[in-house]
């Protein structure tokens, strides 16, 4: 559990009192060992953010740069925000933003207590089906998302509920695979734990609230950036249920900008960073719950 | 996202509920084709990609309609160009198609076969004389009777061609080709003299060229293709010429639209179909290339060019007939069509619309140019397209083509598989 | 996580069977002091979840089955047919395909999905300066949308793109990554590996993070290399994470779909080679002319194959185990 309990631990000591790098068991790291790693981590670096870094680098070129050129500049000459400037005046990026942002944020709260309270029934309760209701889950998660698109778009519509955000957010409210994180933090949880607090006279709801959720936080932290991130990306979703555009998701909105501007690769990079750069500000927030989440062994096998 | 695209859209209609959601259900109490009723009440009009560039012109449309009849309320809504045939699926099936709908031939014959498009040859034939001839046909489907969509905008585009490679090649950049022979001619040369360097096309060889190269596509009574006739099979062997001779792009076979548009930019390709629109792209993203751009009309041998047609179906299932017929009649009569014709580069529907000196007065503009080429052509037009030719036959046609061009199989062989799997999907679609 | 709970339920049901049983026995329950008792059914607990799933997942897939036998499209209702959507499929060319490039990704993808993430699990599980933004940097593409992260592919492998120019300027020359029938599947692939990294690697530190460093200092002492050290001790250490990581990988690789789309084309590469099985259940399935019967009858085949995979990568574990 630990990753990043350990990690403050280490650095704060680390250049005040001891020049020297240790490891976990208080060993030295040897220098060439040290270099090595770093030369690793670098060149993984550019593998993985290096193909963000040349989409940032391509929406800051100007009109009259060459962004094909041979050897490739990895550096606009002249940087500029004008492409950006040109993706807000051909959609209402804001409002697409704002739409977005409300479908991700309430599919972050519907998830969270759905997924908690499923997955601490699952785990923690017993009763007639619980295992019946553990394979309901499973199965969802094995389900296909692409094929089954139409039915839900029929059935929002016998709810009344198409062309709104409510409808976004539906069908994606309480995902499988959150309850079974949830359902698998729980099940990490000592016993003991909540048995003393069972002794004591509190209730299901006071073990709950009380107790078991505050020790799963981390877990609750992946489940909201899953949540959040699986609301923003979504695609064909929002697109198959919401018909006024002015409820459009930025994922539709931006669409407009392929549709009408396919051979800008400019503007569809700076589209691209709209769409990618709230995600990773997010991330860098988050990460440290999101770390210590994932080490409470939520994915653990 | 831009490429997003029908892509993941896609995926979707592949499971509908069982048949009680089924077909277009929405609103037992509207479908009267009778159209004599007052004009009032709230209907929905969708277009097609249509808001990005034209959001004042619609709005004000709308206003001057709700303004002639009071009462009435139209609420509009635009659509992605990607996904459209998905979302109109989608809508189809769960019964919340819009009272209006853009669309284009190949998307109103399944509609108008699952009854959800109103027969305006019943409910509107008095309109029926204000558009030219071939445009009212332009939306009835082979195999039953009746007109589904009021005929709206024409467009036909040009072919633009680098001159510079032209020079190169030693072809005379003022005689571009016009019929496939001279286009095969000339692509051979080109590539030649480039040392495979240029390639004249960047597509493979559509439906629509098997139609401008003569090849009879279906037969009269709409039930099965004949594109592998001794003609298409004469095409398909030239194009896969011109594919070993790398005259036809390398990269023909996974080309999609931006991508050999991306190639005519960067000079790799000598030739590429377009619009109008275009012309204003090009002036931004590649200047020197403007400069030496050529216009002229697309290839055809068989003295026709190809004209897509869109439309606006009234649905069916409509509460409010009346309003709906109306308001598609108002969007597509010639006042109307004819304004929004000078806003961009389509053109009218409406009979005489193209006599208009805006359509055939030069002013020395490359634009201006391009117009009255366009219109001038536009008045023998054919949509080669036939109605059936759904996508999956289109994927189909594709895929063996590309067979045959990587000689995996006989141009012969391909275009057998090829109609066999295009009447078997025409079969399935009842 | 589908598989630890379906790996978790079974053997380590007994092992549970703690006298702590609280749900069992409501009458012993003692009344809170405190507060009014709340309802407690552990079905309430339960309801938001199943109602969601129940309503939005499981009914659309029941009708997806039930389709699967008739022949539906998109607009016209269909008629029961037995069995014939899948003796179509047999002598279906394009089913075939299909299957063979979902089958060639799962043999490409899951290996490097294996052990990639592995390697980078224990390049970063060292607290050295700096390490916890190698890690988030590294999870990154997980972050971004397949979407997005297909745009970005495709304008890197593109003719003209970054990869090409660079390749010219080290006089390699051009190669068509997205062209080819066979590149395009690999670069594909390579995407999917690209952007699973992180997602596996996350999984993998958890792991490590539970592996007794007495193990290695032993190991250490024995004078055992880094290499033998992996093999022997950290390797079997994370096993079952390991089985874990393919189950999930060779499912999602089975099903691949957004990947190849987006770089092949929405006609799946040169001829249609490249088409995996998902994309056919979308291009059969999709539009106003969609045979939404046939393209449920291929979703089946590939729901049964996946579970047909992720049962066999259990078994092979516990196989093991015994």
């Amino acid at each position: 559990m630990s990753l990043v309990q350990k990690t403050p631990a280490t650095r704060t000591p680390a250049p005040a009192r001891r020049p020297r790098l240790t490891d976990d068991n208080g060993r030295r790291v040897r220098a060439w060992e040290l270099i090595l790693r770093y030369v690793l981590l670098l060149a993984v670096l550019a593998l993985t953010v290096g193909p963000f870094l040349w989409q940032l680098s391509t929406s800051l070129k100007g009109p009259t740069e060459d962004i094909f050129s041979s050897p490739p500049k990895f550096l606009p000459s002249h940087p500029t925000l004008h492409n950006y400037e040109r993706v807000s005046q051909t959609i209402p990026v804001w409002d697409y933003a704002l739409n977005s942002l409300k479908v991700a944020t309430a599919n972050v709260v519907t998830n969270c207590v759905g997924s908690a309270l499923a997955g601490y029934a699952l785990a923690r309760l017993r009763y007639r089906g619980r295992r019946a209701t553990t394979v309901v889950f499973v199965l969802a998660m094995l389900v296909p998302a692409e094929s089954i698109v139409i039915a839900q778009f029929t059935t929002m519509r016998d709810l009344g509920l198409n062309n709104t955000l409510v409808g976004v957010v539906l069908p994606g409210a309480v995902a499988a695979m959150n309850v079974l994180l949830m359902r698998n933090a729980f099940l990490n949880l000592p016993y003991e734990i909540e048995e003393a607090a069972y002794v004591d006279g509190a209730n299901v709801w006071q073990r709950f609230l009380r107790i078991a959720l505050p020790s799963v936080k981390g877990t609750l932290a992946v489940v909201a950036i899953f949540a959040f991130m699986g609301a923003w990306d979504d695609f064909l979703w929002p697109l198959i249920v919401l018909s006024d555009p002015s409820k459009f998701t930025l994922t539709i909105g931006l669409n407009y900008l392929h549709g009408t501007f396919a051979n800008d690769e400019r503007l569809v990079a700076a589209g691209t960073v709209i769409a990618v750069a709230p995600l990773i500000a997010l991330f860098a927030c988050l990460q440290r719950y999101f770390f210590r989440g994932v080490g409470e062994g939520a994915v653990k096998g | 996202m831009p490429i997003s695209r029908r892509a993941l859209a896609a995926a979707a209609v592949t499971a509908l509920v069982l048949p009680l959601s089924a077909c277009g259900s929405g609103g037992d109490g509207g479908g009267t084709t009778d159209a004599s009723g007052k004009v009032e009440g709230d209907i929905t009009f969708q277009t097609w990609n249509l808001r990005a560039n034209f959001k004042d012109y619609f709005e004000g449309l709308i206003a001057d309609f709700e303004k002639k009849y009071p009462g009435t309320h139209v609420k509009w809504v635009d659509q992605p160009a990607e996904g459209y045939a998905d979302k109109i699926s989608a809508d189809a099936a769960g019964g919340t198609l819009p009272d209006v709908v853009n669309v284009s031939p190949d998307l109103v014959a399944p509609l108008a076969k699952a009854g959800l498009a109103m027969d305006l040859d019943k409910a509107a034939a008095k309109y029926k004389a204000e558009y030219l001839p071939g445009a009212w046909a332009g939306h009835q489907v082979p195999g039953m009777t009746g007109t589904y969509a009021f005929p709206w905008y024409l467009n036909t585009g040009p072919l633009f061609y680098n001159k510079t490679l032209f020079k190169k090649a030693g072809l005379d950049p003022n005689k571009p080709p016009k019929t496939y022979d001279e286009l095969f001619t000339d692509a051979l040369q080109m590539a030649d003299k480039t040392g495979g360097k240029v390639a004249t096309l960047a597509n493979v060889p559509t439906i629509e060229d098997f139609g401008r190269y003569g090849v009879p596509l279906m037969d009269k009574a709409g039930t099965g293709f004949t594109f592998n006739d001794a003609k298409g099979v004469e095409l398909l062997t030239k194009y896969k010429q011109l594919y070993d001779a790398k005259a036809l792009d390398p990269q023909a076979l996974t080309a999609t639209p931006e991508s050999s548009g991306k190639k005519f930019l960067t000079g790799a390709v000598a030739m590429n179909p377009g619009s109008a629109l275009d012309l204003d792209n090009f002036k931004k993203q590649a200047p020197n290339l403007y400069k030496n751009i050529g216009i002229t009309d697309q290839i055809t041998s068989t003295g026709h060019v190809n004209m897509y047609v869109m439309g606006l179906m009234v649905n069916a299932k409509t509460k409010h007939t009346p309003t709906a017929i109306a308001f598609a009649h108002y969007v597509t009569d010639a006042e109307h069509q004819m304004s929004f014709a000078k806003k961009v580069a389509i053109f009218p529907s409406t009979a005489g619309s193209l006599d208009d000196p805006y359509f055939t007065k030069e002013d020395g503009t490359d634009e201006t140019r391009v117009r009255i080429a366009a219109a001038k052509s536009l008045k023998d037009a054919v949509n080669y397209t036939p109605v059936l030719f759904s996508d999956q036959m289109k994927t189909a046609l594709r895929n063996e083509v590309a067979k045959a061009l990587q000689g995996k199989q006989s141009p012969k062989a391909a275009l057998d598989n090829a109609v066999k799997a295009c009447d078997q999907l025409l079969k399935q679609q009842g | 996580m589908a598989t630890s709970t379906a790996s978790r339920t079974r053997p380590s049901r007994p092992a549970r069977r703690s006298p702590w049983r609280p749900a069992r026995h409501p009458a012993g329950r003692p009344v809170s002091r405190v507060r009014r008792q709340l309802p407690t059914s552990p079905w309430l607990f339960a309801a938001p979840g199943l109602l969601i799933t129940g309503a939005f997942i499981l009914y659309p897939f029941v009708s997806t089955v039930i389709n699967a036998f008739t022949d539906r499209r998109t607009l016209i209702p269909g008629r029961f047919v037995g069995l014939a959507n899948f003796r179509e499929l047999l002598h279906d060319d394009m089913f075939w395909t299909g299957l063979r490039n979902s089958a060639l990704y799962v043999v490409g993808v899951v290996p490097a999905l294996v052990v990639l993430p592995l390697l980078l699990a224990l390049l970063v599980q060292k607290n050295i300066p700096g390490i916890t933004f190698f890690r988030s940097a590294f999870y990154t593409p997980v972050v971004a949308s397949i979407v997005v992260v297909g745009l970005i592919w495709v304008w890197l492998l593109d003719e003209r793109g970054l990869v090409n120019s660079l390749l010219e300027t080290i006089g390699v020359g051009k190669v068509g990554f997205l062209s080819d029938q066979w590149l395009l599947l690999l670069s594909a692939m390579t995407v999917t590996v690209w952007k699973g990294l992180g997602y596996y690697m996350i999984i993998y530190l958890a792991a490590l993070a539970n592996v007794p460093r007495e193990l290695h200092e032993a190991a250490a002492v024995d004078g055992a290399g880094a290499v033998r050290r992996f093999l022997t001790v950290t390797v079997p250490a994370v096993r079952s994470t390991m089985v874990l990581v393919a189950a999930l990988s060779s499912v999602a690789a089975f099903k691949v779909f957004s990947e190849v789309y987006l770089m092949a084309g929405p006609s799946g590469g040169p001829a249609g080679e490249d088409t995996t099985l998902v994309m056919l259940v979308q291009r059969t399935g999709t539009g106003l002319t969609g045979r939404v019967g046939y393209a449920s009858a291929i979703s089946l085949v590939v729901f049964v194959v996946t579970v047909v995979l992720m049962l066999l990568v259990l078994r092979a574990d516990r196989r093991e185990d015994s």
